[in-house]
């Protein structure tokens, strides 16, 4: 009977303990719930929004950034990663791409051949947002929206451009009547206010500012920034009046190292110096971006500009399919070709993260903060002999490169070089 | 004076003038770029060591050690760095256009984004066409792009249309297919079947009724759950290509048996000189499968990539990231050269490509074999680690720069 006693606390206590697990193993669950999909673990951030620049762990759940702390502990989490002797930063933003691709026989960016979809060129460059710099104007926004954006992996913004037809062809890119800023304007602030970030003008020859001032009117209404690509005028026209006149502040200027004095205006003058109204210009808060291109990056104006503190604000690709095999090739190689010409990591990350989200304003990109969107770059610093080349083909040489290591877009591994977010091939499950 | 001009003396200088200009332009056609101090691999040609390579006119002009750059209108160093033909990718789809999908779709990719900065000059596109919309593959992607590319023509007749198009056996027409083959012999060659649910053999037959008539080889993808692999590797002939071949798929037959040994009829197939493609894509390509089977002696004949939208970011990259895991895996360098070069061109009667022969095409890549610890990962996300990766330090294409990594061919900046 004892033995029976015994035998039946037994059963209770083990009954109870039983439940106590059932309900501990329910808090466990609950716990679990709450964990990490994947830890990035030693990796050097530089997050120029939040000041950080130093060693830290970053924990990823459900798409977005849950923290950024010295040393997480690895409880709780489905994928460590580690990144050790790594940059971390924020997804890049290239603030100036082609990206309206189509067979629009008689076009060339607009649904044409010159523009190509985002993803081949961004995850692997480290880059998780894009914006399109004007291939599409409010006539066929909608094309370019259904045929690209809807389907690229990569964010894809857009600047619109003031020309209905966006660029279709050279030519139509001069109808004055084809400028209509409230229908810009509209298609901004009630149809796509989620896409469309600001408005382009580019490639006039017209004998004034006449589109550029169309672009800032509709940029008024719409409380969004213009961005110009001035194209080509003879004679040039006066860039410090386009400055000081015709810009708001927070308007872009694009191609700044851009070297053809005959046909535009440039910020370096014969005698290698910077004139003067372009840092007054930089101080009233145009913006500079650079806008590299296949043809619209001179090692003869952009080092220079460097030398004397005329740094671009942005420095961006201008991916097309004339850019994308030449000097340009990716952002990772932009990048390190500006610290090449002298600026540090943390500054050329600064100019495709934080200052382009500024810029487009939209502040919850380009940052790592608690509940910001999980776009993360993971980038090594290669060291040995490189070489980078303006669109003149001439080189310049480097001592390191930087290499998209690792890229993830909404918590989600998008690009992964070596495999450090992998388990071997051989491993036991 | 004018008769002066025609005396003996000016007349013996005029001659000689014109017999050393004649001189010059027999022996020292003018080089207009010279490759010096790389290491050629040309497996076409049997060379593997140190040599020169002078381009003219868009041709090889001659590979010779020692070749003078006094010539030149532009010398490369290619020292340290390995010269080779432009590399062949034979499986692809770049049929690329704004559908849905993949024949003149958005699944596609432009092959220059891709190829030319992976030492790739020439691709052929795997049946993203058939014989209908060939011409629009043509006009849109072929005639556009500085790759060259070559096609397999799908044996259904819109191509990759998807299902259930593609399925529809009253559109695999033996006879059009080889008269559009026979159309553009420059440009298709050969013929492909990829996408079939039924059990029924006759796309099969189809194909080979096309390849008979039009003399091409026969490509084969692997989305035909009901064929047994070894009735199918029966029924292919020698020099028909297998690609997909290192995977566990599940509308395939895997090529290793429960135990991890090459199946029987692999073998035979092998023998019979049936070959063998990669076809990496971005769920065609598993280490559990390729390490077992290079062990035993199942050497990829080529690297095909299976390039499109969804295998580009994965595991694949590009095909010199396939070249550099097979590196990896204990593949010389000249073989995993040859089978990016003359064993395609061999594959597609194309003895033209994938050579540095005088005369060829000055198709080239330079690479260099960078060393270090790094990571591979195949399509089931799993890594293989190795010490070496491949990188195209520049690429030629019909003689013109089309791709320079670090300004190889650059003016050097002078900077205070």
């Amino acid at each position: 009977m004892k033995q029976n006693e015994n035998h039946n606390l037994n059963i209770l206590a083990f009954g109870i303990a039983f439940l106590m697990l059932f309900f501990l193993k329910g808090i466990t669950i609950s716990a679990e719930a709450q964990s990490i999909d994947i830890l990035l673990k030693g990796g050097h951030v530089i997050d120029p929004k939040n000041n950080i620049d130093e060693k830290m762990d970053i924990a990823i759940s459900d798409g977005i950034v849950k923290q950024v702390a010295k040393d997480i502990p690895v409880k709780n989490v489905r994928r460590v990663v580690d990144v050790t002797g790594m940059y971390v930063t924020p997804g890049l933003i290239d603030m100036h791409v082609h990206a309206f691709q189509g067979n629009d026989p008689e076009s060339y960016i607009a649904n044409g051949w010159d523009a190509l979809p985002p993803d081949g060129f961004t995850f692997r460059a480290g880059v998780t947002t894009v914006v399109d710099a004007g291939s599409a104007g409010w006539r066929n926004f909608r094309t370019f929206k259904k045929q690209t954006i809807d389907r690229s992996k990569t964010r894809v913004l857009a600047f619109l451009n003031i020309v209905g037809v966006g660029m279709l062809g050279r030519f139509e890119e001069q109808d004055i009547n084809d400028m209509n800023q409230e229908m810009a304007a509209y298609m901004i602030t009630r149809l796509y206010p989620d896409i469309l970030v600001g408005v382009k003008s580019a490639h006039y020859w017209g004998p004034d500012f006449t589109q550029v001032d169309q672009a800032v009117k509709a940029g008024t209404i719409a409380n969004v920034p213009v961005m110009v690509d001035l194209g080509e005028h003879h004679p040039p026209l006066p860039i410090e009046e386009l400055f000081m006149k015709h810009l708001r502040p927070g308007d872009i200027w694009t191609h700044t190292y851009a070297n053809a004095p005959k046909d535009r205006e440039v910020p370096v003058d014969e005698n290698g110096k910077v004139k003067p109204f372009i840092f007054e210009a930089q101080k009233r808060g145009i913006i500079f971006d650079v806008g590299h291109g296949g043809g619209a990056f001179h090692f003869a104006q952009a080092i220079p500009s460097i030398q004397q503190g005329f740094i671009a604000d942005v420095i961006s690709s201008d991916l097309h399919t004339g850019s994308m095999n030449g000097g340009m090739k990716d952002m990772t190689n932009l990048l390190s070709k500006f610290m090449a010409m002298g600026l540090s990591v943390q500054d050329v990350i600064l100019r495709a993260t934080w200052i382009p989200a500024k810029v487009i304003k939209r502040p919850e990109l380009g940052n790592l903060s608690v509940g910001a969107v999980a776009d993360v770059a993971v980038f090594s610093l290669r060291k040995g002999e490189f070489g980078y080349t303006d669109v003149r083909a001439k080189r310049l040489s480097g001592t390191q490169k930087l290499e998209a290591e690792l890229t993830l877009r909404e918590g989600r591994v998008v690009w992964d070089l070596n495999g450090i977010a992998s388990q071997m091939w051989n491993a036991k499950p | 004076m004018i008769i002066d001009l025609f005396s003996g003396r000016y007349l013996r200088s005029i001659m000689l003038l014109l017999v050393l200009s004649i001189g010059i332009s027999a022996a020292g056609q003018e080089i207009d770029i010279l490759i010096k101090n790389g290491h050629v691999i040309d497996p076409g040609n049997n060379i593997d060591e140190q040599m020169d390579v002078a381009i003219s006119g868009g041709k090889i002009l001659k590979v010779a050690k020692g070749i003078s750059s006094a010539g030149a209108k532009r010398t490369i160093d290619a020292k340290g760095m390995y010269v080779t033909p432009g590399f062949i990718d034979p499986h692809t789809h770049v049929f690329v256009g704004s559908n849905q999908g993949f024949a003149d779709g958005f699944s596609c990719v432009s092959p220059d984004d891709i190829t030319l900065k992976s030492g790739i000059t020439t691709v052929v596109d795997a049946g993203t066409s058939g014989w209908r919309n060939f011409p629009l593959l043509k006009k849109n992607v072929i005639d556009r792009s500085v790759t060259r590319v070559l096609v397999f023509l799908n044996i259904a007749g819109g191509g990759m249309t998807g299902f259930p198009s593609e399925e529809d056996m009253n559109d695999m027409d033996a006879r059009m297919t080889s008269l559009v083959i026979k159309q553009s012999p420059e440009i298709i060659v050969g013929v492909k079947l990829g996408h079939f649910r039924g059990k029924e053999w006759t796309p099969f037959e189809r194909s080979m009724e096309a390849c008979e008539i039009a003399n091409v080889p026969f490509f084969l993808e692997c989305h035909l759950p009901e064929y047994p692999l070894d009735e199918l590797l029966k029924r292919m002939r020698p020099g028909d290509i297998f690609s997909h071949t290192y995977c566990t798929a599940s509308d395939r037959e895997c090529i290793l048996d429960e135990s991890g040994k090459l199946k029987n009829s692999v073998i035979e197939a092998k023998k019979k000189g049936v070959l063998f493609d990669v076809g990496h894509g971005g769920g065609m390509f598993h280490f559990d499968v390729a390490i077992p089977a290079l062990k035993q002696g199942l050497v990829p004949n080529s690297f095909g990539s299976d390039l499109h939208r969804s295998s580009m970011n994965s595991g694949m990259k590009n095909m010199l990231e396939t070249m550099s895991k097979f590196l990896n895996l204990g593949m010389s360098l000249k073989d995993v050269i040859n089978s990016a070069t003359w064993s395609p061109a061999s594959a597609i009667k194309r003895a033209d490509l994938g050579n540095l022969g005088p005369g060829a095409e000055a198709d080239i890549a330079i690479i260099s074999v960078r060393k270090g610890t790094f990571g591979f990962i195949d399509t089931k996300n799993t890594r293989l680690t190795g010490d070496r990766r491949l990188e195209a330090e520049m690429t030629i294409k019909a003689g013109r720069v089309v791709w320079d990594m670090n300004g190889l061919g650059a003016k050097s900046l002078a900077v205070k």
